[in-house]
């Protein structure tokens, strides 16, 4: 019977050994080959969407990615193969002894994981190589976002030209003023960049722009206001679109009337586009830029929310930690079922992420920091609560005994003989709390929270990556000094 | 007078510490406790004034019932007893003085105590019961950086706060060296024999209850099992006294030191 067990394995991995009496051993082998198949078959059948047969997809996947059809499917017989052997020995070693072996087991089995893990995941070495440009750019932004930190005030040279859209009449060419500058458009009229049903981009109907009357030898940018009044930058593959005049204030410049979105409806009558030429020149004395400054109070609103939160996560803790912590509140079945109750509540509570609370307050008490300080203090109680309350815990006994002992009432014993005792780790918990809460405030305001977050991904979200970057400047900054600063007061004052 | 009657004390595990436990105290007596480790005498102790709340029995002090006190004559009653313990039981982070202060507790109101006030009586009666102790120099310091000998003696004067009637130990010296032992037991007996207070002191070496105890009464397994006399005592072999004590019974120093020194 034993001799032939290894029969039961070619059926199914593990089976023979579950036979021999081995059953851990088989179940494992089982377990982890049918999940590793089902795995395998999962990913296989992503790939071939369209085939119905177990043959048919294997094939597909195989012509799609052949490495990776390939590979699992080599590590799942290996595997398969490892288990028949591994029958084979244990039949030559006799029942009862301890086996080895497990080790070669372990390792196809993780082999194969990782290989499916890697599928799964989506990791893709070649493009992260091709296009690590892509992220220098911003990368390059982040890292050293100072040049936007400064800003001087600009006197600007404008000209515009329409374009229409559909049906209409065409716009006539403008009349020049002398003295300003000038631009016009060929043709007048055209079609807007879309996406076409599969998502590919048409450009839109390519049109000149000649300008003149314009400071000579200078960067001219490009700029568009759609029929509904959003003015943005023209880029041409990702970069901002301009041009530099010739010795005589002139320029010309071909674009295709960009991508834009009108809602159905929202304008009566002919679309009108405008295609607006603009000169910058900064006049007058450096200045530290609108973000800069913003970020600056954002990140003052930031660490005051942390604060705020937690002072009022302290103010409420002390009360509730009394109520959950053991020693106290033990005695009476009463309150045992507050201290349950209340540990219960904390554990939920801090359980939750601020982030989460976040989103909750915002709805709450809408945007702003407000709904950060909130989502913070909720937070706070909770955790501080359940520090707290083992810290009353851990407290010595003796004290409180000899306190009673003299006649002294309840909150006497609480003066005298707890409280002095909660000094140390009141105040450690407490610093670290506030280190924390600043580290959460800066990232509660992504949600609408606000502080420096709240900033921070409006300017990732407009593709600002010099304002991000001061953004993310400041944030790391504070919260070093604050590393430090917080370790500093806890290690003196324990 | 103290008399306590069918003391039985049974812990919500279910152990029963005391069993039955009746004996009376004199006004003035120096009263030792003595029995094997568990045998009860931290229990009975404390449940004099009902640290720990006696399962059955009572407890009679000068007439009153103290098993039947509400908080308030509950609180009166514990000014009465001043209490001294193996662990000293300081507050660690208070300075000395306000620990002594603490056992003005039971005296002063206690919304005072909230902001750690205390009268300019309560100041000089703490400065007179450091000073009887020795310790005067130390007011200011934390009680943490005294050391186990001093502790003790803070937790004298803390006890002396009360103008206690009685003072219960609880194996005052047992974490102290012999020297030490003799030093803080000479405490209790001069407030014993001079300011007439009862003292309750559980005591684990047979020559210190010698030497100390006008009465002395052992507890073996929470029931009462001796009681005799100082002769009775001073009469008593090694081996008749670890008749009651147990196999752990031992002499804390060479007789030649006994009712030798006083202070260290
Ligand atoms: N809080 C408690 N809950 C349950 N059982 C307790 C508690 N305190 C003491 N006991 C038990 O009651 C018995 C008497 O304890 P007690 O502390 O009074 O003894 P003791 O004579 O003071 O001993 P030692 O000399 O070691 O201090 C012991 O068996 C002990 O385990
Ligand atoms: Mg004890």
């Amino acid at each position: 019977m034993l001799k032939f067990a290894w029969i039961f394995s070619i059926l199914l991995p593990g089976l023979g050994q579950i036979v021999m009496g081995q059953v851990r051993r088989g179940l494992f082998a089982l377990t982890g080959f049918l999940t590793s198949l089902a795995m395998a078959y999962w990913r296989f059948s992503l790939l071939a969407p369209r085939e119905t047969t177990i043959l048919g997809v294997l094939r597909r996947s195989l012509e799609r990615r052949p490495s990776f059809t390939f590979l699992v499917l080599i590590l799942l017989a290996l595997f398969w193969i490892l288990g028949i052997l591994d029958t084979i020995k244990l039949a030559h070693v006799g029942p009862g002894r301890k086996a080895r072996g497990l080790i070669s087991f372990f390792f196809v089995l993780s082999l194969l994981l990782f290989v499916l893990g890697w599928q799964i995941s989506e990791i893709d070495v070649p493009r992260m190589v091709k296009d690590f440009n892509k992220a220098m750019t911003p990368l390059n932004r982040v890292l050293w976002p100072w040049k936007a930190a400064v800003t001087r005030d600009t006197r600007v040279l404008s000209a515009r030209a329409e374009i229409l859209e559909g049906e209409g009449n065409p716009p006539g060419k403008p009349v020049p003023k002398p003295g300003n500058p000038y631009v016009y458009a060929e043709p007048t009229v055209g079609v807007s960049s879309k996406l076409d049903e599969k998502g590919q981009p048409v450009p839109g109907t390519i049109i000149t722009l000649h300008g003149s009357g314009f400071e000579p030898n200078t960067k001219t940018d490009i700029w568009w206001e759609d029929p509904i009044g959003s003015r943005f930058q023209v880029r041409i593959g990702g970069e901002y679109l301009s041009v530099q005049t010739d010795p005589e204030g002139k320029f010309t410049v071909k674009l295709p009337i960009p991508y834009s979105i009108i809602p159905p409806g929202a304008v009566k009558g002919p679309l009108i586009h405008y295609v607006e030429a603009q000169q910058v020149f900064p006049i007058g004395p450096l200045k530290l830029s609108t973000p800069f400054l913003e970020i600056v109070s954002r990140m003052v609103e930031t660490i005051v929310m942390g604060l705020m939160a937690t002072v009022l996560g302290i103010v409420f803790a002390i009360p509730l930690s009394f109520l959950a912590a053991r020693n106290i509140m033990h005695g009476s079945w009463i309150g045992m079922s507050i201290y349950y109750l209340m540990r219960f509540i904390m554990n939920v509570v801090r359980s939750i992420e601020p982030i989460i609370w976040a989103v909750i307050a915002v709805v709450w008490v809408g945007l702003g920091p407000f709904a950060g300080v909130i989502a913070l203090t909720v937070h706070s109680i909770a955790s501080l609560g359940k520090l707290y309350s083992e810290a009353i815990e851990g407290i010595d006994h003796g004290p409180i005994e000899a306190v009673q002992a003299t006649g002294a009432t309840k909150l006497q014993t609480i003066m005298f003989a707890v409280i002095p005792q909660m000094v140390s780790p009141f105040i450690s918990f407490s610093i670290y709390r506030w280190d924390i809460n600043v580290r959460m405030s800066t990232i509660i305001g992504m949600v609408g929270g606000g502080g420096v977050g709240f900033v921070l991904l409006q300017y990732v979200r407009l593709l600002d990556y010099q304002a991000a970057g001061i953004a993310v400047w400041f944030i790391a900054v504070t919260v070093a000094v604050l590393d430090y600063v917080s370790a500093e007061i806890r290690e003196r004052m324990i | 007078m103290l008399e306590v009657q069918h003391l039985t004390k049974v812990y919500s595990d279910g152990t029963a510490a005391l069993k039955d436990v009746s004996f009376s105290v004199q006004d003035g007596e120096f009263l030792v406790v003595i029995g094997l480790s568990g045998a009860g005498k931290s229990t009975l102790l404390r449940c004099i004034n009902r640290l720990i709340e006696p399962t059955e029995g009572k407890i009679i002090w000068n007439g009153v019932d103290v098993t039947k006190a509400d908080s308030k004559s509950l609180r009166k009653i514990r000014r009465d007893f001043g209490m001294i313990f193996q662990q000293f039981n300081l507050v660690q982070r208070l300075s000395v003085q306000m620990n002594v202060l603490a056992g003005r507790l039971g005296y002063v109101p206690p919304a005072m105590s909230l902001l750690y006030r205390f009268n300019e009586e309560d100041y000089r009666m703490a400065e007179e019961a450091l000073r009887k102790v020795g310790l005067l120099e130390m007011a200011y310091k934390r009680a943490r950086e005294l050391s186990g000998g001093q502790q003790q003696r803070v937790g004298i004067a803390r006890a002396l706060m009360q103008q206690p009637k009685v003072i219960l130990a609880d194996e005052p010296v047992a974490s102290l060296d012999p020297v030490l032992a003799h030093s803080i037991l000479g405490y209790l007996e001069r407030l014993n024999k001079e300011e007439g207070i009862t003292v309750i002191c559980s005591l684990h070496y047979l020559d210190l209850v010698q030497r100390y105890a006008s009465r002395v009464i052992g507890l073996r397994g929470g029931q009462l099992v001796y009681e005799g006399s100082r002769e009775d005592i001073r009469r008593m072999t090694d081996a008749q006294f670890k008749e009651v004590y147990g196999e752990e019974a031992e002499r804390i120093a060479p007789p030649s030191l006994l009712g030798g020194t006083k202070d260290a």
